[in-house]
This record gives C-alpha cells, sequence and structure tokens, in this order.
C-alpha cells in the first residue's frame, strides 16, 4: 500500500514547527523538574543553599525508619480504599437509579454533577463551617450528643469529616461516567436475560458489571489515585490535625519541602508516592483487561 | 426494561436525598451570607429576616477581591488560549504521522509518561526552576498551566484527529493550499468539538486550582487568585462566620452562573478526560 514519495519539506517543517513549542514546554517544566527531582532526592538540599552533597540513597533509607512517614502512608492507604469503596459502590448506585425510567433525569443528573465544578478549597472551607458551627448547634437544638461535637476535632473522626467532604464531591465525575456505561448496554440483553428467568441481581451480576468493567476500572484508577494525593481538603478542613492523625503523605511532602527545609528528603517520599501511583495504574489496567467480556 | 410505577418509588427516594445532600451546604451559605452577625447567633437555621447586604459590602469594599478575581480570570482565559493555539498544533503532525514514522510515534509516548506522575514529585523542582527562572507570578503560572496540560491535550486530541477521516486535508493539497492553512482552514474546524471539550475542562482546571497558587503566587497578595484570597481570607476573619460564608458564595458564584448557562458540555468536558487526577 505504501507509496514512494519525495519527501515533502515544506509540510515536515510546518509539522516540526507545529510541535516544537508543546515539545519545549513540556521537557523544561515537566521532564526537567521529575529529572531533578530524582536528582535531589539523592542529595541533602535544603532548598536554599549552594552547597548539595550527594548522599546516594541515604534519605530512602530515612524512609523505613520514619514514623511520621509510615503514619501518612497507612492513613493515606485506609483514607484511599474507603474513598474507593464509599464512591464505587454510592456512584454505581446513583447511576442505576439515574438510568431507571425516571421524569427530570436532566435535572437530577445537573444536580447531581454540580459539586465537581467547585473548587475543592471552597467546597472544603464551606463544611469545614459545616462541621465546627452548624452541626453541634443542630445537636444542641434536637438534643442529639453525638451531633455536638465537631467530627473534625475527634482524633479517631476526623478522617470520616475529610472522607465525607471528598464523597460529596468526589461523586459527580464517576456516577456520570458510570450512567454513560449503563447506557451503552443494549436493552435486548436484559430481556434475553429476563425471559431466561435470570433476576434482577443475577442480570446486575452477570450484564452489567461485565460491560461496565472498563468504566469502573477508569473509575477506580482515578479515585484511588485522588485518595493518595489528597491535599486540598486537608489544608481547608484540618490542617493535618487533630493530633496529626490526618497528615496526608502530599501534606508531609508540602510541609518537609517548604516549611521544614529538607528539600531532598521530601522529594524521596514523593518518589514513593509516584511509585505507588504507577504499580496500581499499572496493575489495574492488567487485572481489568484480564476480565473483558469480549 | 418493564417496570411496574411502584418499583420507581424508592429511585426517587435515593434521588431526592442525595440532592437534599448536595443542596443543603449551599442553602446554609446563602441564608448566613444574608444575616447580621447578631441574627446568625440568634437564629441559626432560620431564613434570614430581612437581606442584609453588609457582608456583601465588606468583602466587594476590599481591594484584594476583585484584585484575585481579575487575576483568576486573566490566568484562565490566558492560560486557555494558549492551549487551544498550542495543543492541537502539535497534536496534529503526531496524529498523522505516528503510523508511518517512528520518531512522531516515540514522540507521542514520551508526552504520554506524565500522565502517570503525579504532581507531587515535580512540585518542589519546578517552584525553583520557577523561581530561577522570574517566573514566580501571574504570567509565569501560565506558562506552568500550559506546560502540565501537555500529556492530558495530547493524548484527547491525538485520538480525536485519528477519528477524522483525512480526505478533505488531501484535497485542499491537492489544491495547492500550504500545510499551515490547510492546518487552520480545514483541520482546525473538524476539532472544534474536541477543543471545547478541552477548553471547558480545562479553564474549570484553572479556575479552581489551590495548589499551583498557592506555590507560586503565595508571596505577594497582588498575584492573588480568588483560592488563594480565600485561604488567606478565612486564616484572618475565621472568627466571623457570616463574612466566610459570604466569601464562599462570591467565590463559587461564577461557576454557578457558568454551569447553569452552559451545564451540557461542562458535564462533557468534565468527564470526557477521564485520564487526568
Amino acid at each position: 500500500m505504501k507509496q514512494k514519495r519525495k519527501v515533502n519539506w515544506e509540510r515536515e517543517i510546518t509539522y516540526l514547527l507545529f510541535v516544537i513549542p508543546a515539545l519545549i514546554l513540556y521537557v523544561v517544566f515537566f521532564i526537567l523538574p521529575v529529572g531533578m527531582g530524582i536528582y535531589y532526592s539523592l542529595t541533602d538540599w535544603n532548598g536554599l543553599s549552594q552547597n548539595v552533597a550527594f548522599i546516594g540513597l541515604k534519605n530512602y533509607q530515612k524512609l523505613f525508619t520514619d514514623s511520621a512517614f509510615h503514619q501518612a502512608l497507612g492513613f493515606n492507604a485506609v483514607y484511599a480504599v474507603l474513598l474507593v469503596v464509599c464512591i464505587v459502590a454510592l456512584a454505581m448506585v446513583l447511576a442505576l437509579c439515574l438510568n431507571a425510567k425516571i421524569k427530570c433525569r436532566t435535572f437530577f443528573r445537573g444536580a447531581m454533577f454540580f459539586p465537581a465544578v467547585l473548587s475543592m478549597l471552597t467546597v472544603g472551607m464551606v463544611f469545614n463551617e459545616i462541621f465546627t458551627r452548624v452541626i453541634p448547634r443542630l445537636g444542641e437544638l434536637l438534643g442529639i450528643e453525638f451531633l455536638q461535637t465537631n467530627i473534625l476535632s475527634g482524633v479517631d473522626t476526623a478522617m470520616y469529616g475529610i472522607l465525607f467532604v471528598n464523597v460529596w464531591q468526589g461523586l459527580a465525575i464517576p456516577t456520570v461516567l458510570l450512567l454513560a456505561g449503563l447506557q451503552t448496554i443494549p436493552a435486548d440483553i436484559f430481556e434475553a436475560a429476563e425471559l431466561d428467568g435470570a433476576g434482577k441481581w443475577m442480570q446486575f451480576r452477570s450484564i452489567t458489571i461485565p460491560f461496565l468493567l472498563p468504566v469502573l476500572s477508569v473509575v477506580l484508577i482515578l479515585t484511588f489515585k485522588s485518595g493518595l494525593t489528597v491535599f486540598d481538603l486537608i489544608m481547608a478542613l484540618t490542617e493535618g490535625g487533630p493530633a496529626g492523625r490526618t497528615k496526608s503523605l502530599t501534606f508531609n511532602i508540602y510541609n518537609l519541602g517548604f516549611k521544614e527545609l529538607k528539600f531532598g528528603y521530601a522529594i524521596a517520599q514523593a518518589m514513593v508516592v509516584t511509585a505507588i501511583v504507577v504499580v496500581i495504574s499499572y496493575v489495574q489496567i492488567r487485572v481489568t483487561n484480564k476480565k473483558k467480556v469480549y | 426494561m418493564v417496570q411496574k410505577k411502584g418499583a420507581r418509588i424508592p429511585i426517587y427516594a435515593v434521588l431526592i436525598v442525595a440532592v437534599l445532600f448536595i443542596v443543603l451546604p449551599f442553602y446554609m451559605a446563602v441564608i448566613t451570607a444574608f444575616k447580621t452577625p447578631m441574627e446568625n447567633m440568634e437564629s441559626y437555621f432560620a431564613f434570614p429576616k430581612s437581606l442584609y447586604l453588609g457582608n456583601f459590602q465588606e468583602i466587594l469594599s476590599r481591594p484584594g477581591y476583585f484584585r484575585a478575581v481579575f487575576n483568576t480570570f486573566y490566568i484562565t482565559v490566558l492560560g486557555i488560549l494558549g492551549m487551544v493555539v498550542i495543543m492541537p498544533m502539535a497534536s496534529y503532525p503526531i496524529a498523522r504521522k505516528m503510523d508511518g514514522n517512528r520518531a512522531y510515534r516515540l514522540l507521542y509516548f514520551f508526552m504520554l509518561i506524565g500522565i502517570f506522575i503525579p504532581f507531587q514529585i515535580k512540585m518542589m523542582p519546578l517552584v525553583k526552576l520557577a523561581g530561577s527562572l522570574g517566573l514566580m507570578n501571574v504570567n509565569g503560572i501560565i506558562l506552568l498551566y500550559i506546560a502540565g496540560s501537555v500529556c492530558e491535550c495530547v493524548f484527547l486530541y491525538v485520538g480525536y484527529i485519528q477519528s477524522i477521516p483525512q480526505e478533505l486535508e488531501e484535497a485542499a493539497y491537492i489544491d495547492g493550499a500550504t500545510t499551515l492553512r490547510t492546518y487552520a482552514s480545514v483541520v482546525l474546524p473538524l476539532i472544534k468539538p474536541m477543543i471545547a471539550t478541552v477548553a471547558i475542562k480545562d479553564a474549570l482546571w484553572l479556575w479552581n486550582d489551590f495548589m499551583m497558587p498557592l506555590l507560586i503566587l503565595n508571596k505577594s497578595a497582588d498575584y492573588w487568585t480568588l483560592t488563594l484570597f480565600q485561604y488567606n481570607f478565612k486564616t484572618k476573619f475565621s472568627s466571623d462566620p457570616t463574612l466566610i460564608m459570604t466569601s464562599f458564595l462570591l467565590s463559587m458564584l461564577p461557576v454557578l452562573i457558568a454551569y447553569l448557562f452552559a451545564q451540557k458540555h461542562i458535564i462533557g468536558g468534565l468527564v470526557s478526560g477521564g485520564v487526568k487526577s
């Protein structure tokens, strides 16, 4: 099929000029910082001084004994898993409801999607107000004791406060993605299954889920990643407190790098976050590809 | 699916509860913003007795607020403009040459690596780099945003351009049009829908972003964006709930208005780019 053609220089040069601006920006502000990061993670640089000493893998060794890092890692692991479970389950329920034959679907969809367009920081701050002032007030009015304390100030409950806000905002995109996935399933498959006597649960398990797997895998990766890198909400809701119980990895990295001036060490932690994200994305893609129906 | 009428009642119940959950925070923000601090203390959950506008006056009279609105607007508009010009332009040759040319295929995968790299890893070197290049200002952050959008934009545009048949371009070439001319008057109009989608998505990202402004612009109040203004405002006035709720309302308002008018496009834009965290 291929034809040998004379090289069209005008086109080749234009193509090259088209690509160059994006390529330069990408190399300078994306690849270069990542490369610098890898290098600095092997040094003791504090971010300011001119003296940078190469210390090899010491920063990484330190990770093994740093209890603050372990605590943050534990926080993020639990948090990300809970976030994925809550969001996938609730988004599935909402998507199934929205996919039923109902009136005002556009309205419901529009209303449910709205949180996604707001800034995470604003949402976090509004809920901070609600948790610290509104709900305790409501608890007083109704005489319900456990509502009267601020969920964000409890050592054991603060994480659930953050989780709630994250779910409140994070449900929107997965719900719409799953709804779009549901609408691609041909209706006659369900009719055939119904004729064969399959119940609703059976239909859901053997038709809906397999069809939704590609979308589900996207939702899982996105949600997990956002759970592992949560930052805005922590800044808006708890700033790491109470008693350091809600210090996430990203929050720690930010503080180490910019407040405590342990630049090299902070980047070593960021490397670990990156590795986790890459591995999880990869495993996720592999697993879901295997389970595909067609 | 055949469904009995009664079976739908639980469905409506779930949906209505979900909508209530979403509306309640806004209800609280709105009723609090129109009360005086005294009134707010006395009747927390009631509707305001009269529309008290003092909170709005207080915030709008601060020069910082309009400065922040202007900065956010400026960053978003110029950032999107840059992305809309540069990204489809870079994606077009990649989409058309990738299949037969190893260099372009490599370039494509090189540009996609970034999708897997979380922001945290480059954030500190990026700040150092921006500092030494004199980019710790409103114009600098625009450049950083454009660079940060490369992976996702190239991914979305290349896929879209590949789905467009080449006949129209061939016809233009036969008529003697230059590559630039063909791109501008044949290819660009065809990829308009994708440009709109990506632009909306990125506009929301730029408008709402907190981390990058915190890293790059927090040095001087002249550079603050709306999210930074809010963050700093909150730290200063944490004891005054009516004022704080008003500032939230004011910063949500532009997005709310945009959402009311372009809901369909905004949902489409945000959902299409599932690759970005």
